[in-house]
């Protein structure tokens, strides 16, 4: 079992609906965008551009792992791998050895409305994001472990993404890899990435 | 199953509930469900049960509610002002008021100028609530008064409109995505970034794309659609309508790539044109004559055999010469030749041709498609435009242009091609409601049957045929004088100028209830909107103290979507939900937090200054007629009701007993499935379409004669042409060797107009976006212009209004364009996060009769521009000057 995510480029139109719903999901602070969207541009007049979605890679043979010195983060047996908050002193050795910058420090309890206190949905959720922790996404386990897709494939309106076990040569997602040439982004740094993208 | 809640642990959780809703961040109104545990709303998501967004939602609409409703500027009490100087830098002096306090002085005031004269009254609501059955216009109706300023009017569809009811029978049109193999996009972000259903269509898109749909982009800038287009066409803004018809002359005059069987049939392509461009008509019927080639003779329209109809040629009735009308489309076609349309659009001529040969041989005409046992026509092609292409002020006969690329092709509500957006709805199977089918008008033409019904906006949008005759002026919006308009700014050129007595109109706006639209955002050039504002006295319900409550009376703290009951019935099935195969629905939206502070609901407002001002006989009686309640669910007219209670007669009326409010918040969504007939209108009904629109150069006379009458002779009527073309916007007529640029406006996905600035969820991703909050400009032109990357710089009109913000370098813009996305750039000190984010771009935009296509009342929304670097010290303030 290895739960894995497959991000169709030829489907994304760039339109951010996964770091907004990734937001809502998992009530990430001001600055921590779990899920993001990068725009490369590329060649002269008229040039094209590409949008790529990116997240944690969820790496089999994760160096944030390695660099950790208390064991905060955790690979689990179907692949996830999250951060114990409750483990994580803050030294973000973690963050540099990431080559996806997906990694982020939450270095204060602070609310979207600054000096204007946290708003009831942010009492609620920062529950989950207490400061001097570094965070990332974690596949949203929670809703992984209760049979649901992460919120940004659930509700990708491009369709664009897909999520399953890469172990299952069966899957969904091991059938597409194979028959749209899937890639893992950085495959030479030898992290294997659990996110595979489909050419543009 | 719902994911279990990841925070507040189990013990703790009393309770956690799915609502299910309709958002309300954009007119697309998409099916939600909202996630609230122990009273906070913590998720939202798209609502599997609703074809509106088919359980996925854009990023607006997942990240717009939550911190819109605990956004803590939000307004919470009733605002007085007290210093009646008003200008940008004038202090309103608010003072808090109850609201017993704030409906006495609006009474007072509005009971005032109903003695005097009731037109007086002004009103404009937030185009996001205007799909939704709002009360507002039906108020207005009550009232007395036909005025009203349309938010975001000259972003809004105009041409399209009038177009989509004189070819579908419906307001507005979307793709046969589930079997259109070619589409060509002009100026629009549908399925991409923007436009009608976009939740739904994104979806629909990016399957039919993967299907192999090919897609054409034409747009100044590289956007997200022109990002997954096969073909990328940059061209310069406001000349898609010479692009359109240089390919309309490949088709036609070239290639000869046409439905000859469509245009015989299916229009008036064979009506028989005499002498001054008119019909030449049976003398004992008034029916326009075909020429009838077996017999050699002319003869009423409707006695011919299609097939024996003449397309071509050139005959005689009586001692006149005629011809058939599409021979007058083919000659205007012939005035642009690719090599003249390459010089006009900057797209190569061989493109062009390529282009439009592949379009009309992908139209596979004369072929069929079985579709549940039945042969249908079979075009899978279809060209759409929305506002980059038509937001100019020559929209009437471009946009003709670019929809007649179907029409000559037949790939018109077919499947495969461009459909209306719902013409014909045969109702739930259990009451037959709601019910719309287009009727056949005069001369054999469609006519809509349910145009702007729901909208109570009926004497404003009229019918687009039959046409109706023009008349002398007595709305400030001069839709009477211009009689195939739509709304949208004319009311604040005529407020802010003092021009109502030129149109001699009797009377000048003095009041204004403003429903949370930012006009001073919204309208054009904000000088010009706030002179208008000054001369009314503004009751505003709002959300936020924005910038155009700065220029308010009296403020009254207002619900926002996730606050408020609003039973979405009616017209959001013709304008703005998904067309094409699939299910239909109707449903609620319904509060999920109580109101806080003293907010209330904009309905139960509504009700209330009804009865206080004795008019609530005439808001029952708007209500029954735009929610055409029957009994035993009419309202009687002298009993005030509840709200609740009105929309649980509304949904019971249309759904039976069974469906009323209580079921309708539970369940959320009706929906049952679309019938074949109900999807591809053409073949099921006998109604022809117009190529030729032989009534419009006489609309132009009718209406020049009355300008006349009236000594105005600053409005050009030369645009009321019966045949598509193209003529110059007046910001290509304004570039001069200075300002040599055109600023254009664009959308991200992630913003709705000016009205999300203040989400600090949505202003967070444009932060990290490379363009959104910037100017993007050609990297070969700023470099020649000496910018830099990250430079600040002003864009600068040619009257010398500017706009600040940074540079954006990019080689996927037109070189000739500057690109600001949204209406970003707030300045009200009262919403900290909007202000000074992003680029206020409708200060680039003049707002005046020279801009105004009067046609179809649309401004143009590019401007000619200059660029250079901003002084080091130029910093802070608005943003604009």
């Amino acid at each position: 079992m290895r739960y894995g995510m497959v991000i169709d480029l030829k489907r994304c139109v760039g339109c951010n609906a996964c770091t907004v719903i990734c937001k809502a999901e998992n009530g990430t602070p001001p600055g921590i965008l779990w899920a993001r969207v990068l725009k490369l541009e590329s060649g002269d007049y008229p040039a094209r551009r590409v949008s790529l979605p990116v997240l944690c890679m969820h790496c089999q043979d994760p160096p944030c792992q390695k660099a950790c010195p208390t064991g905060a983060t955790v690979k689990r047996p179907d692949g996830i791998v999250y951060v114990d908050t409750a483990k994580c002193v803050g030294c973000r050795y973690c963050m540099m050895t990431c080559p996806f910058q997906a990694r982020y420090f939450n270095d204060a309890v602070r609310g979207y409305f600054p000096g204007q206190g946290l708003t009831p949905y942010e009492v609620l959720k920062y529950q989950d994001h207490p400061a001097g922790v570094v965070t990332k996404c974690h596949f949203c386990k929670h809703r992984v472990d209760q049979g649901l897709q992460p919120a940004c494939v659930a509700n990708c309106m491009a369709k664009a993404r897909y999520f399953g076990d890469l172990d299952d040569s069966n899957s969904e997602v091991s059938q597409i890899i194979r028959t749209r040439r899937g890639y893992q982004l950085h495959a030479d740094l030898g992290t294997d990435p659990s996110v595979y993208y489909l050419p543009p | 199953m719902s994911p279990k809640a990841p925070s507040p642990n189990e013990a703790s959780i009393q309770e956690d509930r799915w609502i299910p809703s309709a958002c309300g961040i954009c007119y697309n109104l998409c099916g939600i469900r909202v996630r609230r545990i122990n009273g906070t709303v913590v998720k939202i998501e798209g609502d599997p049960n609703n074809p509106a967004g088919m359980g996925r939602i854009c990023p607006k609409g997942a990240g717009g509610g939550i911190p819109l409703v605990y956004d803590p500027n939000r307004l919470n009490v009733p605002l007085k002002r007290t210093n009646h100087k008003k200008g940008f830098d004038e202090d309103p002096g608010w003072v808090e008021i109850s609201w017993d306090e704030a409906l006495d002085l609006v009474t007072e005031k509005l009971q005032q100028v109903r003695r005097e004269d009731p037109r007086k009254l002004v009103y404009s609501q937030n185009l996001m609530r205007g799909t939704a059955p709002r009360l507002l216009p039906m108020f207005a109706a009550a009232f007395g008064t036909p005025n009203s300023i349309i938010s975001n009017g000259h972003h809004c569809g105009n041409a399209e409109h009038r177009l989509a009811g004189l070819v579908h029978g419906v307001d507005t049109s979307q793709v046969d995505f589930d079997l259109c193999n070619y589409l060509i996009v002009f100026g629009s972000g549908i399925g991409a970034s923007a436009y009608y259903a976009y939740s739904s269509l994104t979806q629909k898109m990016a399957d039919a794309r993967m299907r192999g749909m090919k897609l054409v982009a034409v747009d100044p800038l590289l956007s997200p659609i022109a990002e997954k287009a096969d073909e990328w066409l940059p061209i310069r803004p406001g000349t898609d309508g010479a692009l359109a018809m240089a390919m309309l002359h490949v088709l036609l005059n070239e290639d000869g790539l046409y439905d000859a069987e469509y245009l015989r049939g299916g229009t008036n392509s064979t009506y028989l044109v005499g002498r001054q461009g008119r019909f030449v008509r049976d003398q004992a019927t008034g029916k326009p004559l075909v020429w009838d080639t077996p017999s050699g003779s002319a003869r009423p329209f409707d006695e011919v055999e299609p097939k024996d109809a003449a397309l071509t040629g050139e005959f005689t009735v009586g001692a006149t010469a005629v011809r058939p009308a599409f021979v007058l489309l083919q000659e205007r076609a012939k005035e642009f030749p690719p090599e003249r349309a390459a010089e006009i659009t900057s797209i190569p001529a061989s493109t062009i041709r390529r282009v439009a040969r592949e379009f009309g041989q992908a139209a596979r005409i004369g072929s069929t498609i079985t579709l549940e046992g039945k042969a249908l026509p079979y075009r899978p092609v279809a060209t759409m435009f929305f506002k980059g292409a038509h937001g100019h002020n020559n929209a009437w006969v471009s946009s003709m242009a670019m929809k007649w690329l179907n029409l000559v092709l037949g790939a018109v509500d077919v499947p495969g091609g461009l459909l209306g957006t719902n013409p014909v709805c045969l109702g739930y199977p259990q009451t037959g409601l709601p019910h719309w089918v287009p009727q056949l008008g005069p001369d054999g033409l469609v006519m809509a049957s349910a145009w702007h019904a729901h909208s109570a906006r009926g004497p404003e949008m009229t019918q687009p045929w039959p046409q109706r005759e023009p008349k002398a002026p007595e709305r400030l919006d001069l839709l009477d004088l211009f009689a195939a308009g739509s709304g949208g700014h004319i009311s604040v050129l005529l407020t802010a100028s003092d021009e109502a007595q030129r149109f001699g109109i009797p009377y000048k706006a003095e009041v204004l209830i403003n429903e949370g639209s930012n006009l001073v955002m919204s309208l054009g050039n904000t000088k010009v909107v706030a002179e208008a504002l000054k001369k009314l006295y503004v009751i505003n319900l709002n959300l936020f103290l924005d910038e155009t409550a700065h220029f308010a009376d009296v403020v009254l703290p207002m619900a926002s979507y996730l606050e408020q009951l609003t039973p979405i019935i009616g017209w959001h099935l013709q304008h703005t939900f998904p067309a094409g195969q699939g299910s239909w629905a109707e449903y609620i939206q319904q509060p999920v937090v109580p109101l806080a502070g003293q907010r209330r609901d904009p309905s139960e407002v509504l009700i209330e200054l009804a009865q206080r001002l004795q008019i609530l006989p005439g808001l029952n009686a708007a209500m029954n007629h735009v929610f055409l309640l029957r009994e035993p669910y009419q309202l009687g007219l002298e009993e005030k009701y509840a709200w609740p209670d009105i929309c649980d007669r509304v949904f019971k009326n249309f759904y039976g007993p069974e469906h009323g409010l209580e079921w309708f918040s539970e369940h959320g969504v009706l929906s049952w499935p679309k019938k074949l007939e109900e999807v591809y209108a053409r073949p099921f009904l006998k109604y022809r379409v117009p190529v030729y629109l032989e009534w419009f150069p006489d609309l132009g006379r009718k209406t020049q004669a009355l300008l006349d009458k009236l000594g105005v002779k600053d409005i050009p009527t030369a645009g009321y042409e019966g045949l598509p073309g193209w003529k110059p916007c007046g910001a290509l007529e304004a570039k001069n060797a200075s300002h040599d640029l055109q600023a254009i406006y664009y959308r991200v996905a992630w913003h709705q107009f000016s009205s999300t600035f203040e989400n600090p969820w949505l202003g967070e991703v444009s932060s990290v976006d490379h363009w959104a909050d910037c100017i993007t400009i050609n990297r070969a032109t700023a470099e020649r212009k000496g910018i830099k990357d990250g430079d600040r710089i002003w864009v600068e009109s040619v009257r010398g209004d500017r706009v600040r913000g940074r540079a954006k370098l990019s080689n996927g813009v037109h070189p000739e364009v500057v690109a600001i996305a949204n209406n970003g750039g707030h300045w009200s000190k009262h919403m900290p996060l909007a202000r000074g984010k992003g680029v206020f771009f409708e200060a680039l935009l003049p707002l005046d009769w020279e801009n105004t296509d009067p046609v179809v009342t649309v401004l143009d929304c590019d401007a000619a521009v200059r660029i250079y670097k901003a002084k080091d010290q130029e910093t802070g303030g608005r943003g604009w000057e």
